[in-house]
Formats: C-alpha cells, structure tokens, sequence
C-alpha cells in the first residue's frame, strides 16, 4: 500500500487535513501572516489548557463512555487549591494534593455509578458536573465568605506550574505536550491500549475475553476528573486566585476537540495524534481569528461548519480504513 | 409501556410501575422541604409564580427535547436556537420596522430550519445526534452573533411590541404569572395527545425502542425524526420569541443554560436517555421539580448555590431509582408473559 493510503486511513487524517484547511482559510480570506500566527503564545496556551483535558476525555469516548464533569472540576481544582494553600495558608503541596485528591474522588463516584448502573455515563456526569458546581460555590462560600480566593504560590511551583517559557507560553504547554507522549505510548504501545479499543468497540466481548472491563472504566474517569482539577490547579497558580467560572466552555470544546480528531462518540476508534490535532484545530479556529481581518463574531459558525465537515470526512476515512484488507491472500 | 397503561383495571401495582410515579414522589419531597423552609411566601402566590415562570419556559423546549430523548436522540442546538429566534424577530420587526407578525414568522421559520437541516443531518449520515446537533449550535450561535452585528450593529436589539402581541406573548397575568405558563399547559397539552393518544406516539416509543425494527414494522422514521426535530426547533424558537416579548429586547448570549437543564428536566421526569420509555406527565413533573428547586432555594435562606447540588442529587436519584422501576416494570410483564 502506498504512503498516500496509509496516512488518510489513520483516524488523525481528518484532523491534519482540517489544520491545514484552516490555516489556509485564513491566510486566503483573512488576511493572516503566517510568522504571526505561529509566533503568537495565546493560540497554543489555549490548546495546551484544552488539550490536557481533551486527551483522557478522549480515552473515556474511544471506551464509550462520555465525561462532562471535567466542566465543574476545572473550578474545583482551582478552588481546592486556593482555599488550602490561599485562605488556610497549607504548604502549596497539600493544596496541589487536595485538588488531585477532590480529582479521584469524583472521578470514582462517577465511575462507579457507571460500572453498577444501566444510567448512559451522560446523564452521571451530568448529575455530578451540576451538584460539583454547587459544591464548589457554596463550599467556597461557607469556608472564606467569598466568591474569589487569592493564592500565592511559592516560586519553584509558580515556575512548574504556572510559569512562562520562551516569552509568554505557559508551562501548562510542557505538561500538555508531556500528557500527549505518555498517553501515546499508553494507548498505541501498550496493553491497556488495545483494551480500551476492545472495550469501546464490544464491551461485552471484552470482558469475556478476560478484560477488566468495570476496573478500566473506573480509572478512566479517575483520569479524565484529575486531568480537570490539574488545568484549574495550574490556572489558580498562574494567576494567583481561584476562578470559579469558565470551566463549562470546555465541555463542548473539548468534545469537538476530540470528533474534529477522529474519535468516535460512539466508541471503538481514535487516536492520541487525532486528539492532539484536532484541540491544535480547535485552538486555531476559536483564537487565529483575532489574527485575521474577519470579524471574531464568526468564530462560532466557522467551528460548527469545521465541526461537521471533519466528522464527514471522519466518517469517510473510516470507511476506507474499516474496508481495506490486505490483499496479499487474493 | 401502553399495556400497562390500557389495563382495565385499576391497582396498586401498577400506579407504582408508571414511569412517572418515582418523578412524583420526587416532586412531593422536593416541595415539602422548601414549604417548610420558605413558608407561607413561598407556598402562596409570588412562590407559585417565580417558579412556574421557571418551568414555564424550560418545559416548552423540554417537551419537545423528551419526545426526541424518547425516540433515541438528543437536541444541543436548543441553546442557540432561543437567541437566534429572538434576534430574528428583533431585527425584521424592531431593527427594520416590519410588522411584529413577520417578525414572529421569521423567528419562529429560523427554529422550523435549524430544526429540518438537524433532522435531516441526523438521518442521511451516521453522525450522533450529539455532533450533528452541538455543530448545528455553533454554526447557529456565529451565525446570530455575526449576523446582529453585520445587520443591526449590536448585540442587543430592541422591539416594543403592540399590546395585543404583548398581551398574547409576553404579559404577567396578575402582575406576576408569565403568560408563558399557559402556553406551557396548552403544548403539554398537545404533546399528551400527541405521544400518548395519536398513533404517532407509538412511532416515536417504537423509534427510541428499536430503530430497524420500526422501519421494517412501516414506520417512516425518518420522515418522523425530521418533523420531531423540526418541533423542537420551533418550540425553542417560540421560547425566543416569549422572552424577546416579555423583556423588549433581544440578547445573542442567552439560551446556553437551556440545554442541560431541559436534558435534567427530562431525566428528572423518567425519561430514559437512550430512548423508548418515557411520559408527558412524566416530563411536565420533572420540569417542576427542577423549577421548584432552582427558585424555592432563593426563599428558604439557604446558598442558593446549594440549589445546584440539590438538582444534581435528584438527577441522580432520579435515574437511579428510574433503573428500579423500570426492572420492576419488566420483570413483571416477563412474569405475565411467562405464566400465560
């Protein structure tokens, strides 16, 4: 098989081609200059902050489950870690350590009522995304007596956590970037890998072929909630106060994020490249726009139209991907 | 579900079996606890109105989103749909100076079209509702967003309506009821008929329940889940409209909270995600449910952000104990069916 057929039946197809569709939209009806584009910071600190809750999400949709919590646990990460080390002056440690902790929690409550109900993970996690929220805001309220939590980070987690490298990139950037290579070795080299592909694609089927089905799921959400907590532990170190609001754009943009790369919704297929992809896409379309001369208003529909054309194209891809057969027993 | 239902006898069992009783039971606590809270104002008048004002506009676009859940799809375009419905008619008769009449048309065209291309995405291609409608949401929402500001210049645009036309969709009867809670009670209305007495309603459980088998049963399923998307986009148009007409002017950021909390209403009311089971009643006391709790936690003294943890609570009590009594309901007809 050629070079050519290889690339486009890989799931990132869609998504790299998606990239280039969009930087060439820009550059054609915008007006964009390209050294601009790519040496602007705000584009890929949007993506990283995306992208680090993108990537689990979209291990949770390759199994076939659906986790929109990560839109409260953003504010939830955020203010664990403000109102330990902020209000109540604990070592920044344990202020990081409650948020991961507030993480795995949830992430174990909705896994389990995953695995021991017949309730679609949607609706769980809308369960827990609307009472986190509340949780939040009133706890938040009841400790401090206010909405917005001040927090000083001591220099060696301001640099880890919440720094800038090479100008104005957050290290948010690194961590996103060291996210993707772990979770791509993870999910293309190991194991567990094919076991998240098997589960999505006939979970049945898997847990007779001796897959521990319930224990993967449970871990997957585990990930995907402490994934969150760490972007809005990151964001409060960055900006030194806890931002309650914010974290529900993220749910439809990191769903985006993922079917613009190649995963699909209803489980089974997809890739670590794709999700990568398709968040830079996805940074791309929201944030280039401010760097053309077309009016940012439009952001919305040119991500709908990106949206749909991908997932046909997605669509498409996997067909020639499903169909090919090596036809070397012909 | 329509077995039990047409069974001729009345009894106990089978009141407890409905879809819609653990809603109730719901509902009951849900307004107990905050009549105990909030007292004589909230369980008088301006308690009574501020949350069927809630419920009023929710459960519009609720029924219509329950009807789809119950035929197996989901509808996210809802959010974007109420602002640009109301922007429509704000700019055709407020921003150009068009009679309010096609002003409400054109409003009311944009939910009818948003709803066809959703409808008609979801049946020609393999897309989930999901994807097809949430880019149907961005696509709609740049679409207003660009649009406002390319035509009228602003993001809010104003419309004083004729009094008849206020009187009609955007008045307080009694200085405090939306005249938008009887237009709720006139669609409930409607949707009863329709999923519970005409033919259709079998269709659309017969949908949700097993697609394949519908069609090859002669059910024109697609031809169906257009029409219910089509419904839900004019029901969520008609929201627009409702609000562009009580508050005179039209916002292109509002709506976004409608999507999740008409899906909550209509989990809350029994309504199973993944479709073939569910009830008007069942979806018309979800709503209320959702409405008493996000407006009676503002009488009871409580933060009203515990509201938000009460909701996410009864969503899943709700779900869970709707798994109960949906395995009870099962098991007894396998009972029946085995014993005969």
């Amino acid at each position: 098989m050629s070079a050519k057929e290889f690339l486009l039946r890989r799931p990132e197809a869609a998504s790299i081609i998606s990239l280039f569709g969009i930087v060439a939209f820009y550059v054609i009806f915008g007006g964009v200059n390209l050294s601009n584009l790519f040496g602007a910071a705000s584009w890929v600190n949007f993506a990283a902050n995306l992208g680090i809750v993108a990537i689990p999400l979209g291990l949770l949709m390759i199994s076939g489950e659906l986790d929109i919590s990560i839109g409260a646990m953003i504010p939830a990460g955020s203010m664990t870690v403000a109102i330990l080390s902020g209000y109540y002056e604990l070592p920044i440690v344990v202020g990081m350590l409650g948020a991961i902790g507030l993480g795995l929690v949830v992430g174990l409550v909705n896994g389990i009522l995953t695995v021991r109900t017949s309730v679609p993970s949607l609706i769980i996690t809308l369960g827990t995304l609307v009472a986190m929220q509340g949780v939040v805001l009133a706890g938040a309220k009841l400790l401090t007596g206010a909405a917005s939590v001040p927090l000083t980070a001591p220099d060696w987690a301001k640099m880890l956590f919440g720094g800038l490298v090479g100008g104005s990139y957050q290290t948010v950037v690194l961590w996103w970037v060291a996210f993707a290579i772990v979770f791509g070795f993870v999910v293309h080299r190991t194991r567990y890998g094919n076991w998240l592909f098997a589960m999505g694609g006939d979970r049945v089927s898997a847990r007779n072929a001796g897959i521990p089905v319930d224990r993967m799921t449970i871990l997957l959400f585990m990930v995907s909630s402490v994934s969150a907590a760490f972007v809005g532990m990151c964001g409060a170190i960055q900006f030194n106060s806890a931002q309650v609001s914010g974290g529900m754009g993220y749910i439809f943009n990191a769903i985006v994020s993922l079917v613009v790369g190649g995963t699909l919704l209803t489980g089974g297929f997809g890739s670590v490249a794709g999700i990568f992809f398709g968040t830079l896409t996805f940074a791309i379309v929201s944030q280039g726009i401010y760097f053309t001369q077309i009016d940012r208003n439009w952001s919305s529909l040119i991500i709908g139209v990106t949206l749909l054309v991908a997932v046909a194209m997605n669509g498409w891809f996997r067909n020639l991907a499903m169909s090919y057969a090596p036809r070397k027993k012909a | 579900m329509s077995n039990i239902s047409s069974s001729p006898r009345f009894s106990l069992g089978s009141l407890v079996r409905r879809p819609e009783s653990g809603s109730l039971v719901g509902l009951v606590v849900v307004y107990t606890f905050f009549a105990v809270l909030g007292g004589a104002v909230f369980v008088g008048a301006p308690g009574w109105s501020s949350w069927l004002n809630i419920a009023a506009e929710v459960g519009i676009i609720a029924l219509p989103v329950g009807l789809l859940m119950i035929a197996g799809e989901l509808d996210i375009s809802v959010g974007s749909v109420i602002p640009a419905s109301s922007m429509m008619a704000a700019v055709v008769s407020g921003f150009f100076g068009l009679p309010v009449p096609i002003g409400i048309m054109s409003g009311l065209a944009v939910g009818l079209l948003v709803g066809f291309i959703n409808g008609v995405l979801v049946t020609r291609t393999s897309i989930p509702s999901l994807i097809v409608t949430i880019g149907t949401m961005f696509g709609v929402m740049g679409l207003t967003l660009g649009l406002a500001v390319a035509i009228a210049g602003s993001t809010s645009v104003f419309l004083v309506p004729d009094p008849f036309t206020k009187l009609v969709l955007g008045t307080f009867v009694a200085g405090m009821f939306n005249v938008s809670i009887f237009w709720w009670g006139a669609f409930a209305l409607v949707v009863f008929f329709l999923l519970h007495i005409s033919p259709v309603g079998n269709w659309i459980f017969a949908l949700g329940g097993d697609r394949q088998s519908a069609r090859n049963a002669g059910i024109p399923t697609g031809f169906l889940t257009v029409a219910l998307y089509m419904l839900s986009g004019l029901a969520a148009a008609f929201v627009g409209i409702i609000q562009l007409m009580t508050y005179q002017s039209a916002q292109v950021a509002a709506g976004q909270s409608f999507i999740f909390n008409s899906i909550m209403c209509v989990v809350i009311g029994g309504v199973l995600l993944t479709g073939g089971s569910g009830s008007v009643i069942g979806i018309v006391i979800g709503t209320a449910t959702f409405a008493v709790v996000n407006q009676g936690i503002f009488f009871s003294g409580l933060d009203p952000n515990i509201g938000s943890v009460i909701i996410g609570a009864l969503l899943l009590a709700a779900v869970l104990s709707n798994d109960g009594f949906r395995a009870l309901a099962l098991k007894y007809a396998r009972g029946k069916g085995s014993a005969s």
